[in-house]
Order: structure tokens, then sequence, then C-alpha cells
């Protein structure tokens, strides 16, 4: 009895730690329940890269992360997935286009001479200086127009390239191409050696939005493949607080629906499984805080499953138990061998579940990773919640006392018969529900 | 003796006596399951037995909440505006739902086409929520889902890898736990169960052109969880009454007491879990229906299964085999 009762304060221990956490930790939620959008980028190959390797995916990373975060829209996550993928979550925001289009530019600047073509007509060909000897970028606006324009500063090596190369072009053109397009040709005048360049729009001059973009892409780096978005999910704000209100509403009506029910046919073992199960509900939650578990829409579902789940091990410890009350066990044992004999069906049907869920982590896409993670937890967590707590509760709360009221039980008192004989059961035998 | 007790008194429904009965009706059941199945295999190019959607074919779902209810006409209108913009044959399909307060998302208009994402059909989107707005004036973009066609078919392989190793992991699990019989019997259990599952969503693709998506993958792999845990729990009963009620009782006397005596368990046990996913299939996210929907329907058939064809067919497989250690 003692022994029960410290377990009975551990368990409250550890309920009310949990409505701590649950006070004190944010939750996360995914990007289907506040709004916004995750991509999914593929680096392309080409004749120049013919293999992605690892060095090139950080190197792309390290650029996407950049440009995400350029666009100061809180907080994004850039993975890794696969060999040549890369999974981008973008909290809140709204216009995906424009965050596509940003993130998808591979931003390659660079600085072209000009040359004759096979066919006698002008053409561009490379120099060697490219955006990788850019030191940093700045919106800056032409003394004399005002026009805005893009100020470039290079680094010790590529102020060397571009001085050698403005010598080398003295009175001729220099072109500037960004993303393959040509952006401007300023003549030559002299040679440049202070390691500063500007790029001017051309005819009209830039748009401030369209000098600002391309600073930010010539810092964030320049992607070294192309990359192209095989994925897209966006969802906007309204349907995500939509999902949220309706998940929690039905959640409500789904356990309220559920404790009516066990307590209409279980009475007080029905009440005690309800204690169990706000019990169970609290860690659960408390858990997804913890681990964290960022809950998406088929995360709640997972959880809410196993909500169903957990009752199923409640369920199938009760009926055990009036079937033991049926056979004329007394109370005590009839709990216990309730248990006991339940176990091995709780114990092989949640590991079959898990099983399932482990597969679904694995092969599954991150929206089915979600419902598989919150299924795991809510099946190991329900076996401590109905083995552990409503055992405990059920002890503390019939001692070895006899059962008076097989009403209590959903149990009609002549269904209860010749519990004279199981008195005389030898108590191994009786474990196993052999009778002689 | 409180042993006959256990056996003769408790049937309340005499399975065993009725066991070919109930497997003509699960036969009759599964006709037009599999008819629509073969009907989808036969006449989608694809020779899928359900109408695939993007996350497996690829292509782009643009939905939209809109604040009246979309009317059959509507939806014609709609199709010529996107037409007019260049989009081919555009798949449009709306659900309503009943909301709580006026704020919630009760009408979605979804519009699916094929691949958006590339850079030729870059602007495409926008002129659909443009032609939209033209019968729709407060039309509002909640939700896009996109998906390149070579992600598409990748998906789909690693989606059948994973149903086929739940599949194979139960068989083992189980032949372990149990006997080499039982895994197969819960095998079997599980592709009727898949069956009915696949089937109404093919009957339900036909009539309605609901699509699949890898949240019905999902939903099938959980319902095969769900239901190998009614099969288990069957057959732990079985088991344990095999152990000790052996010599005094045929095999098919056992089963039969086996599964009445869970019956009380898993009829509640189904319900408890049904009221959940009604609450969510009725008031929960208008994005998760169908795959709330496909966990209903495999709660249902694998409760019914692991009731009326686990324990019949185990019993015939066990009289066959007691036939021949007789001999």
């Amino acid at each position: 009895m003692k022994n029960k009762l410290i377990l009975f304060w551990i368990i409250i221990a550890i309920t009310v730690s949990s409505i701590f956490v649950l006070y004190k930790k944010p939750a996360s939620l995914g990007l289907d329940l506040v709004g916004g959008s995750r991509l999914m980028l593929e680096a392309q190959t080409s004749k120049a890269v013919p293999n992605i390797t690892p060095e090139i995916m950080d190197s792309l990373q390290y650029a996407i992360e950049n440009r995400v975060n350029a666009m100061g829209v809180g907080e994004t996550i850039v993975q890794r997935i696969g060999t040549k993928r890369l999974l981008i979550e973008i909290p809140n925001i709204t216009d995906t286009a424009k965050a596509k289009e940003f993130i998808g530019q591979t931003a390659q600047l660079e600085f072209k001479r000009p040359a004759i073509a096979f066919d006698g007509s002008t053409t561009w060909e490379s120099t060697g200086l490219t955006g990788k000897d850019l030191r940093k970028s700045l919106v800056g606006s032409a003394p004399t127009t005002g026009e805005w324009m893009v100020e470039l500063e290079f680094n010790n090596e590529g102020a060397k390239k571009f001085s050698d190369l403005t010598k080398e072009l003295q009175g001729k053109q220099m072109a500037i191409f960004f993303n393959g397009e040509l952006q401007s040709a300023p003549r030559v005048n002299e040679q440049i050696t202070g390691g500063r360049a500007q790029i001017t729009g051309g005819e009209g001059g830039f748009e401030y939005t369209e000098a600002k973009q391309m600073v930010d892409l010539l810092n964030a780096g320049a992607l070294p493949v192309g990359a192209e978005i095989i994925q897209e999910e966006s969802v906007g704000p309204t349907l995500g607080q939509d999902s949220i209100n309706k998940s929690k509403i039905a959640g409500l009506i789904g356990i309220g629906a559920v404790m009516i029910f066990m307590i209409a046919y279980y009475r007080v073992l029905g009440l005690v499984s309800c204690f169990a199960l706000i019990i169970y509900a609290i860690i659960n939650f408390a858990i997804f805080k913890l681990v964290p578990v960022t809950l998406t829409l088929t995360g709640i579902a997972g959880f809410i499953l196993s909500i169903g789940m957990a009752i199923d091990a409640n369920i199938l410890i009760f009926e055990r138990t009036k079937e033991e009350l049926r056979m004329g066990r007394t109370l005590f044992t009839a709990i216990n061998s309730g248990f006991d004999r339940a176990f091995t069906s709780i114990f092989d049907s949640n590991v079959s579940t898990v099983m399932t869920c482990l597969i679904l982590y694995y092969f599954g896409a991150s929206l089915v990773k979600g419902f598989a993670l919150t299924l795991i937890i809510g099946v190991c967590l329900s076996m401590f919640s109905a083995i552990t707590v409503t055992k405990n509760f059920m002890h503390l709360i019939f001692g070895s006392k006899e059962l008076k009221y097989p009403q209590l039980f959903g149990l009609r008192k002549e269904e209860i018969q010749n519990a004279y004989v199981a008195k005389e059961t030898k108590r191994e035998k009786a474990k196993f529900g052999v009778l002689d | 003796m409180a042993n006959t007790n256990l056996i003769k008194n408790n049937y309340k429904i005499d399975i065993i006596k009725f066991r070919y009965l109930f497997l003509a009706f699960t036969g009759i059941l599964l006709i037009p399951c599999i008819a629509a199945i073969i009907y989808l295999m036969s006449t989608q190019a694809n020779h899928a037995p359900l109408k695939l959607g993007i996350d497996f074919t690829g292509g782009t779902i643009l939905q939209y909440s809109v604040d009246k209810k979309v009317a059959t006409e509507d939806i014609g209108k709609i199709r010529t505006n996107i037409e007019a913009v260049g989009v081919k044959n555009p798949v449009i399909q709306t659900t309503t739902q009943a909301g709580i307060d006026n704020s919630d998302v009760k009408n979605l208009v979804s519009i699916r086409t094929t691949f958006l994402g590339d850079k030729e059909s870059k602007d495409k989107a926008n002129q659909i929520t443009q032609a939209l707005k033209k019968d729709f004036s407060n039309a509002e973009l909640v939700q896009v889902n996109s998906v390149g066609p070579t992600l598409g078919s990748e998906l789909l392989k690693n989606t059948l890898m994973a149903l086929g190793l739940a599949f194979i992991l139960m068989v083992i699990y189980i032949s372990f736990r149990f006997q080499v019989e039982y895994g197969w019997i819960a095998l079997l259990t599980l592709f009727q169960n898949a069956i009915f599952v696949v089937g109404f969503f093919a009957i339900k693709g036909i009539f309605f052109d609901t699509a699949v998506d890898s949240l019905f993958i999902t939903a099938m792999l959980t319902v095969i969880g769900y239901s190998i845990n009614d099969t288990i729990v069957v057959f732990d009963r079985i088991r344990e009454n095999m152990r000790f009620l052996a010599k005094k009782h045929s095999s098919s006397e056992i089963i039969n007491a086996s599964i009445n005596q869970t019956l009380a368990r898993s009829i509640n046990t189904s319900s408890t879990t049904l009221f959940t996913l009604f609450a969510l299939y009725l008031f929960g996210g208008s994005t998760i229906k169908d795959f709330v929907l496909a966990i209903i329907v495999g709660v249902i058939v694998g409760t019914y299964s692991s009731i009326f064809t686990a324990g019949t067919i185990l019993s015939i497989v066990k009289e066959k085999m007691a036939k021949k250690d007789a001999q």
C-alpha cells in the first residue's frame, strides 16, 4: 500500500511538472497551422557541374540560408534532404511567388569582354572575374542623375583581376552579366585599381527594389549550381488559424464523447480511465513541447488517434477485470489478473503500431513524419498511462476491499458467481485462468 | 466447474457455426470494391487502382476559400475562365463544411492543374487567381501544393515500398509471437482490409473524382497498424485459451469462445476510436477530411475482419491441420 501511495505522488508530480511545461514553453506549430511556405529545391546538374558533390550542396545550402535570412521573415529552416535536395520552410509568408523568385535565382555575376564570334558578329566572352571575387555589394545612387545603382567592392584577388581587366580593355566596352542577362556595358576609359565598380541599370535605370534584390543576392552569394523548385506547399494564415480552431473543437468533442461513453459503460472504472486520460493528454502535450514536436494538422490527427488507442488499453483491461469478476475472483485478484492478462494484447498490438509508425517516419514526407511521430509518442505513453496510472488509481480506490456493488463496474449482481471456487484456486494457476 | 461457463455460456454470436455464411457475406462486400479497382486499373493510363493525386503524378493544387457556396453551374464558369488564361484541363472541386462561426473557412474551391512550379508557368497561378476572382471577388488563396513530376513518381515508389515493408514486418512479428499460420491469416485479413479501403476510395474516385495523396497512404498504414491491433487481441485470446483449454475442447470451440470473449472489447474500442475520428471528420480541419475518412473506413473494416474473418479462417485452418494430424 505504501508503494502504491509513493507511485501515486510520483504520477501527480509528473503531471504537475507537465502542466508547468505546458504553461512555460510555447508550442511549435507547423506551417500548415501558422501559415507559410515549404519549398523543396533540387540541385540541377549541368555540363559544367555533372555531379552534385556534398561540397556543392554545402555551398548551395549556405547561399540559400543567406538568402532566406535576408528576407527577414522570422524563423526559417533550410534542411538537407537526401543527396541533392534542400527543404526550405518559411513561416508567415504570404507572397510565395516573390520568395520563390528570390530563392531560385542562381545570382551569377560575370564580367565579360567583347569577342568576335565565328560568324563575325560581336559577342561577349568570360574573363574569369565573377561574383565570387566580390567582398560586398551595396545599393547606391549615381551622384549626377540620382539613379539607383549597385555598387560592388571586390576582394583583393578580385581587385587585381578587375585592375588587369580594365587595363586590357581600355577604350573598349566591358559587359556585366547577371544571371546570363546583360545589365550594362560601360566603356572603360582608364585602368581602375581601387577594386570598386558600379552596375547601372542601363536605359531608365534600376528600380530601388530591383537594385536591392540584386545586392541581397550578390551578398548572399551565388548558387554554385542551378536549383529548381520541385515541390511547394503554401498555406495561408487564414486556413492555418481555421485548422487550429477546428482541431481544438474536434479534439474536445472527440475526447468528451469518449469520456461519456467510458463512464456510461464502465462506471467507476470509466471514471478512473477518464482521469488517466486527462493525465495522459497533459503529459503527452508536455512531451510534444519538450522534444519538441512541431505540431501539424496530421500530427494532431495522430494525437487524437493515439487517444483512441490509449483508451483501447483501458478497455482491454476493464473487460478482462470484469470477466475475472464474473468468474468469481475477488476484487483485488480480478484487477491484478485483468492487468496481467491484458498486457500481452496491449503489448503486441502496440508494438505493431509502433512498427508501422517507424516505417512511416522513415519513408514518409514531412507531413507524414509528423503524424508518425505523434502516434509513436502517444502509443508509448499510453502503455505507461494505461498500465501504471490506471492500475495505481484502481488499487488506491479499491484496495483489497470486497466488491459490494458490482453496478459500479457496470456488472449485474447475478453475473457474479462462484466466488467461493476462485478462492480455493492456487494463486499461480488463477493467474492463468485455470480453475480446478 | 467454472470452465464450462467459459466456453458455453458466453456466446453472443456463434461465429463458427455460421462461418461460411460470414465469409460469403464478406466476399459479396468485396465484389464492388474489386470491380471498382479493376475498372480504374483498366481505364486509367497509369494503371493505378486509384485516382492518383499530385503527390504521385506531379501537378499543382490551388485552394481558395470563398464566401458563398459554389453551385454546379459556377464550376463550369470557373473552368471557362481558367481555360481562357491557357490552363489546360483544370480539375475543379469544391468542399463545403459546417463552420462554428462566420470567420471559419467553409467553402473551398480547389483547382488542380499540371505542375506550375517551373519557370515557364511562373505567372499562371496569379492568372488563375484573377480568373477566379471574376466570379468570386473575395476568393482568397489559402493553400498551394505543387509537386514536380519526377518527385511524384519517387514518392509513389517510396510509398509502395513502405506499404510492402509494413506488411512483411507484421507477418514476421506475428509469426514470431504466435505461430506461422497466424501470421499468414493476419496478412490475409490485412489484404482484405486494404482492398476494402482502396475499393472504397476507388468507388469514390469514380463517382466524385476523389484523388488520393500521400496522406491516404498514411491512413492506409494507420489502418494496417490498427486492424492488426484488433486481430492481435483476438489471436492473443485464442493463444491463451489454446494453452489451457486445448485438451478439453476443439480448436473451433476455443476460437468461438475467444472471439466472443473479446467481442465487447472489439466493439467498444472501435466505438471510442470512431468517436474521435467522427469528431475530426465533422469538425476538424477541412483539408484532412479524406484522410480521416480513410481511417474511419479502415477502423470499421478492421474491426469487422478481426471478428468475422481472422477467427473463422483460423478455425478452418486448424481443423484441416487437426485432420491431417489424425491421419
